[in-house]
Protein backbone atom coordinates (compact mmCIF):
# COMPACT_ATOMS: atom_id res chain seq x y z
CA UNK A 1 0.00 0.00 0.00
CA UNK A 2 1.06 3.50 -0.57
CA UNK A 3 2.00 5.87 1.48
CA UNK A 4 -0.21 8.30 0.48
CA UNK A 5 -3.26 6.12 0.92
CA UNK A 6 -2.31 4.98 4.32
CA UNK A 7 -1.84 8.62 5.36
CA UNK A 8 -5.37 9.87 3.83
CA UNK A 9 -7.21 6.98 5.69
CA UNK A 10 -5.52 7.55 9.29
CA UNK A 11 -6.06 11.23 8.78
CA UNK A 12 -9.62 11.13 7.44
CA UNK A 13 -10.71 8.48 10.29
CA UNK A 14 -9.25 10.58 13.09
CA UNK A 15 -10.97 13.96 11.27
CA UNK A 16 -14.05 12.33 11.32
CA UNK A 17 -13.79 10.61 14.81
CA UNK A 18 -12.99 14.40 16.19
CA UNK A 19 -15.88 15.98 14.12
CA UNK A 20 -18.12 13.54 16.13
CA UNK A 21 -16.42 14.92 18.62
CA UNK A 22 -17.12 18.58 17.97
CA UNK A 23 -20.85 17.83 17.46
CA UNK A 24 -21.45 15.73 20.60
CA UNK A 25 -19.30 16.18 23.67
CA UNK A 26 -21.73 17.66 26.77
CA UNK A 27 -18.53 19.80 28.04
CA UNK A 28 -17.56 22.84 25.76
CA UNK A 29 -13.93 22.33 26.41
CA UNK A 30 -13.81 18.86 25.13
CA UNK A 31 -15.17 19.82 21.89
CA UNK A 32 -12.73 22.66 21.21
CA UNK A 33 -9.93 20.31 22.19
CA UNK A 34 -11.62 18.28 19.10
CA UNK A 35 -12.15 20.90 17.14
CA UNK A 36 -7.95 21.53 17.52
CA UNK A 37 -7.75 17.94 16.83
CA UNK A 38 -9.63 18.18 13.41
CA UNK A 39 -7.92 21.40 12.59
CA UNK A 40 -4.45 19.11 12.64
CA UNK A 41 -6.05 16.69 10.82
CA UNK A 42 -7.51 18.40 8.08
CA UNK A 43 -3.91 20.11 7.81
CA UNK A 44 -2.26 16.91 7.14
CA UNK A 45 -4.32 16.30 4.45
CA UNK A 46 -3.48 19.62 2.70
CA UNK A 47 0.07 18.15 3.31
CA UNK A 48 -0.96 15.19 1.52
CA UNK A 49 -2.60 16.65 -1.03
CA UNK A 50 0.60 18.77 -1.99
CA UNK A 51 -0.58 22.32 -0.33
CA UNK A 52 1.84 22.61 2.07
CA UNK A 53 1.42 26.47 2.14
CA UNK A 54 -2.29 26.06 2.96
CA UNK A 55 -1.41 23.27 5.55
CA UNK A 56 0.77 25.67 7.49
CA UNK A 57 -1.28 28.10 7.47
CA UNK A 58 -3.86 25.89 8.95
CA UNK A 59 -2.08 25.06 11.68
CA UNK A 60 -0.89 28.88 12.56
CA UNK A 61 -4.31 30.76 12.07
CA UNK A 62 -6.77 28.02 12.44
CA UNK A 63 -5.77 25.48 15.36
CA UNK A 64 -3.57 28.47 17.08
CA UNK A 65 -5.06 31.72 16.88
CA UNK A 66 -8.63 31.10 16.46
CA UNK A 67 -8.87 28.35 18.74
CA UNK A 68 -6.56 30.51 21.41
CA UNK A 69 -10.26 33.58 20.97
CA UNK A 70 -12.86 30.37 21.71
CA UNK A 71 -10.61 28.96 24.90
CA UNK A 72 -10.06 32.83 26.28
CA UNK A 73 -14.36 32.99 26.27
CA UNK A 74 -14.90 29.70 27.58
CA UNK A 75 -13.01 30.63 30.50
CA UNK A 76 -14.92 33.87 31.19
CA UNK A 77 -18.20 32.98 30.84
CA UNK A 78 -19.37 30.09 33.42
CA UNK A 79 -20.16 26.36 32.42
CA UNK A 80 -22.91 25.74 30.69
CA UNK A 81 -25.13 23.66 33.14
CA UNK A 82 -28.33 22.80 30.84
CA UNK A 83 -28.71 20.24 28.40
CA UNK A 84 -26.10 20.02 25.40
CA UNK A 85 -27.94 18.37 22.40
CA UNK A 86 -31.54 19.24 21.95
CA UNK A 87 -33.44 15.88 21.18
CA UNK A 88 -36.40 17.90 19.72
CA UNK A 89 -34.62 18.68 16.74
CA UNK A 90 -31.90 16.12 16.31
CA UNK A 91 -34.66 13.65 14.68
CA UNK A 92 -35.15 16.28 12.51
CA UNK A 93 -31.66 17.21 11.81
CA UNK A 94 -30.72 13.85 10.87
CA UNK A 95 -32.42 13.91 7.08
CA UNK A 96 -31.80 17.34 6.54
CA UNK A 97 -28.17 16.36 6.54
CA UNK A 98 -28.39 13.76 4.35
CA UNK A 99 -30.61 15.85 1.82
CA UNK A 100 -27.26 17.98 1.93
CA UNK A 101 -24.69 15.17 1.64
CA UNK A 102 -26.86 13.82 -1.48
CA UNK A 103 -27.03 17.75 -3.23
CA UNK A 104 -23.36 18.28 -2.21
CA UNK A 105 -22.22 14.77 -4.04
CA UNK A 106 -24.64 15.51 -7.16
CA UNK A 107 -23.06 18.84 -7.58
CA UNK A 108 -19.71 18.24 -7.25
CA UNK A 109 -19.61 15.15 -9.24
CA UNK A 110 -21.01 16.59 -11.79
CA UNK A 111 -20.26 20.28 -11.50
CA UNK A 112 -16.52 19.44 -11.84
CA UNK A 113 -15.86 18.14 -14.97
CA UNK A 114 -17.41 20.74 -16.67
CA UNK A 115 -14.94 22.95 -15.18
CA UNK A 116 -11.65 24.41 -17.46
CA UNK A 117 -8.24 22.98 -15.89
CA UNK A 118 -5.92 25.56 -15.14
CA UNK A 119 -2.49 25.51 -16.14
CA UNK A 120 -0.69 24.46 -13.03
CA UNK A 121 -0.26 20.70 -13.98
CA UNK A 122 2.53 18.40 -11.61
CA UNK A 123 4.90 18.51 -13.73
CA UNK A 124 4.76 22.72 -13.51
CA UNK A 125 4.10 22.63 -10.08
CA UNK A 126 6.98 20.57 -9.47
CA UNK A 127 9.19 23.02 -10.93
CA UNK A 128 7.96 26.08 -9.22
CA UNK A 129 7.10 24.74 -6.13
CA UNK A 130 2.98 25.14 -4.51
CA UNK A 131 4.41 28.38 -2.59
CA UNK A 132 5.69 30.15 -5.53
CA UNK A 133 2.41 29.25 -7.62
CA UNK A 134 -0.01 30.20 -4.99
CA UNK A 135 1.52 33.50 -4.02
CA UNK A 136 2.26 34.21 -7.93
CA UNK A 137 -1.39 33.87 -8.35
CA UNK A 138 -2.41 35.85 -5.17
CA UNK A 139 -0.40 38.69 -5.68
CA UNK A 140 -0.86 39.17 -9.60
CA UNK A 141 -4.64 37.79 -10.12
CA UNK A 142 -5.83 38.52 -6.66
CA UNK A 143 -4.38 41.36 -5.82
CA UNK A 144 -7.59 43.62 -4.91
CA UNK A 145 -9.12 40.79 -2.60
CA UNK A 146 -6.17 40.54 -0.49
CA UNK A 147 -5.67 44.40 0.12
CA UNK A 148 -9.87 43.92 0.82
CA UNK A 149 -9.04 41.07 3.26
CA UNK A 150 -7.06 43.36 5.13
CA UNK A 151 -9.26 46.33 5.84
CA UNK A 152 -12.00 42.99 6.89
CA UNK A 153 -9.19 42.42 9.27
CA UNK A 154 -8.73 45.95 10.56
CA UNK A 155 -12.70 46.23 10.75
CA UNK A 156 -13.14 42.82 12.62
CA UNK A 157 -10.67 44.28 15.06
CA UNK A 158 -12.13 47.10 16.15
CA UNK A 159 -15.79 45.97 15.79
CA UNK A 160 -14.77 43.16 18.62
CA UNK A 161 -12.44 46.57 20.70
CA UNK A 162 -15.98 47.98 20.51
CA UNK A 163 -18.11 45.00 21.46
CA UNK A 164 -16.23 43.36 24.08
CA UNK A 165 -15.55 46.82 26.14
CA UNK A 166 -17.67 47.67 28.89
CA UNK A 167 -19.81 50.39 29.46
CA UNK A 168 -17.40 52.96 31.28
CA UNK A 169 -19.60 55.39 31.69
CA UNK A 170 -22.43 53.53 33.30
CA UNK A 171 -20.06 51.67 35.61
CA UNK A 172 -19.09 54.61 37.24
CA UNK A 173 -22.67 56.02 37.85
CA UNK A 174 -23.54 52.72 39.70
CA UNK A 175 -20.48 53.20 41.62
CA UNK A 176 -21.35 56.39 42.83
CA UNK B 1 -3.12 8.83 -5.60
CA UNK B 2 -6.25 8.86 -3.72
CA UNK B 3 -8.97 10.18 -6.10
CA UNK B 4 -10.31 13.40 -5.21
CA UNK B 5 -13.57 11.98 -4.87
CA UNK B 6 -12.64 10.87 -1.18
CA UNK B 7 -11.49 14.30 -0.19
CA UNK B 8 -14.78 15.70 -1.27
CA UNK B 9 -16.89 12.84 -0.18
CA UNK B 10 -15.07 13.72 3.34
CA UNK B 11 -15.77 17.14 3.05
CA UNK B 12 -19.63 16.70 2.59
CA UNK B 13 -19.16 14.50 5.61
CA UNK B 14 -17.62 17.34 7.53
CA UNK B 15 -20.36 19.28 6.57
CA UNK B 16 -23.08 17.59 7.08
CA UNK B 17 -21.72 17.16 10.51
CA UNK B 18 -21.10 20.79 11.23
CA UNK B 19 -24.76 21.28 10.19
CA UNK B 20 -25.84 18.45 12.57
CA UNK B 21 -24.01 20.57 15.20
CA UNK B 22 -25.68 24.25 14.20
CA UNK B 23 -29.02 22.40 14.33
CA UNK B 24 -28.61 20.30 17.74
CA UNK B 25 -26.77 22.08 19.91
CA UNK B 26 -27.76 24.67 22.76
CA UNK B 27 -25.00 26.84 23.80
CA UNK B 28 -24.51 29.51 21.63
CA UNK B 29 -20.70 28.73 21.64
CA UNK B 30 -20.85 24.92 20.41
CA UNK B 31 -22.72 26.79 17.43
CA UNK B 32 -19.95 29.02 16.44
CA UNK B 33 -17.30 26.00 16.77
CA UNK B 34 -19.50 24.10 14.35
CA UNK B 35 -19.67 26.56 11.92
CA UNK B 36 -15.79 26.82 11.73
CA UNK B 37 -16.11 22.82 11.09
CA UNK B 38 -18.16 24.06 8.03
CA UNK B 39 -15.15 25.99 6.91
CA UNK B 40 -12.90 24.17 7.36
CA UNK B 41 -14.84 21.66 4.94
CA UNK B 42 -15.29 23.76 2.47
CA UNK B 43 -11.52 24.70 2.89
CA UNK B 44 -10.93 20.54 1.76
CA UNK B 45 -13.35 20.52 -0.84
CA UNK B 46 -11.67 24.04 -2.18
CA UNK B 47 -8.28 22.57 -2.01
CA UNK B 48 -9.60 18.59 -3.36
CA UNK B 49 -11.37 20.22 -6.64
CA UNK B 50 -7.40 22.33 -7.24
CA UNK B 51 -5.68 18.79 -6.78
CA UNK B 52 -8.25 17.94 -10.03
CA UNK B 53 -8.48 20.67 -12.09
CA UNK B 54 -4.36 21.33 -11.90
CA UNK B 55 -5.32 25.15 -10.78
CA UNK B 56 -4.15 26.83 -7.71
CA UNK B 57 -7.51 29.05 -7.36
CA UNK B 58 -8.39 27.31 -4.69
CA UNK B 59 -5.82 27.88 -2.72
CA UNK B 60 -5.97 30.92 -2.72
CA UNK B 61 -9.86 31.07 -1.91
CA UNK B 62 -8.53 29.45 1.51
CA UNK B 63 -6.24 32.03 2.23
CA UNK B 64 -9.19 34.43 2.19
CA UNK B 65 -11.35 31.59 4.37
CA UNK B 66 -9.07 31.99 6.66
CA UNK B 67 -9.18 35.48 6.96
CA UNK B 68 -12.89 35.94 7.40
CA UNK B 69 -12.97 33.25 9.63
CA UNK B 70 -10.71 34.96 11.89
CA UNK B 71 -12.35 37.98 11.47
CA UNK B 72 -15.94 36.15 12.41
CA UNK B 73 -14.50 34.13 15.23
CA UNK B 74 -13.08 38.20 16.85
CA UNK B 75 -16.81 39.29 16.00
CA UNK B 76 -18.65 36.43 17.33
CA UNK B 77 -17.14 35.82 20.34
CA UNK B 78 -17.23 39.69 20.74
CA UNK B 79 -21.01 39.51 19.97
CA UNK B 80 -21.23 36.18 22.78
CA UNK B 81 -19.24 38.26 25.32
CA UNK B 82 -21.50 41.10 25.15
CA UNK B 83 -24.95 39.33 25.29
CA UNK B 84 -23.50 37.11 28.50
CA UNK B 85 -22.91 40.58 29.99
CA UNK B 86 -26.12 41.62 29.15
CA UNK B 87 -28.54 38.11 30.19
CA UNK B 88 -25.88 36.15 32.16
CA UNK B 89 -26.91 33.30 29.41
CA UNK B 90 -25.19 31.64 26.73
CA UNK B 91 -28.58 29.35 26.09
CA UNK B 92 -30.16 29.76 22.90
CA UNK B 93 -33.66 28.70 23.90
CA UNK B 94 -33.42 31.99 26.23
CA UNK B 95 -32.13 34.46 24.04
CA UNK B 96 -35.16 34.91 22.69
CA UNK B 97 -35.61 39.20 22.35
CA UNK B 98 -35.75 39.22 18.67
CA UNK B 99 -38.93 36.52 18.09
CA UNK B 100 -41.06 38.79 19.88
Amino acid sequence: MELDVIAFWSFAALAVISAFGVVFFKNIIYSVLSLISTLIMISGLFFSMGAELIGALQILIYAVAIVVFYVLVISTVPQYKGEAIDPKYFALSLPVGFLLFLELAYVSVYGAWASNTGIFTPEVLSEVGNVKAVSTILFSKYLFPFEVASLILLVAMIGAIVLGRKEQAMDEEEVK
Amino acid sequence: MVPYEFYVALSGLLMVLGLIGVIIRKNIIAMLISTELMLNSVNLAFVAFDMKLQDVSGQVFVFFILTIAAAEAAVGLGLIMAIYRLKKDVDVEKLTELKY
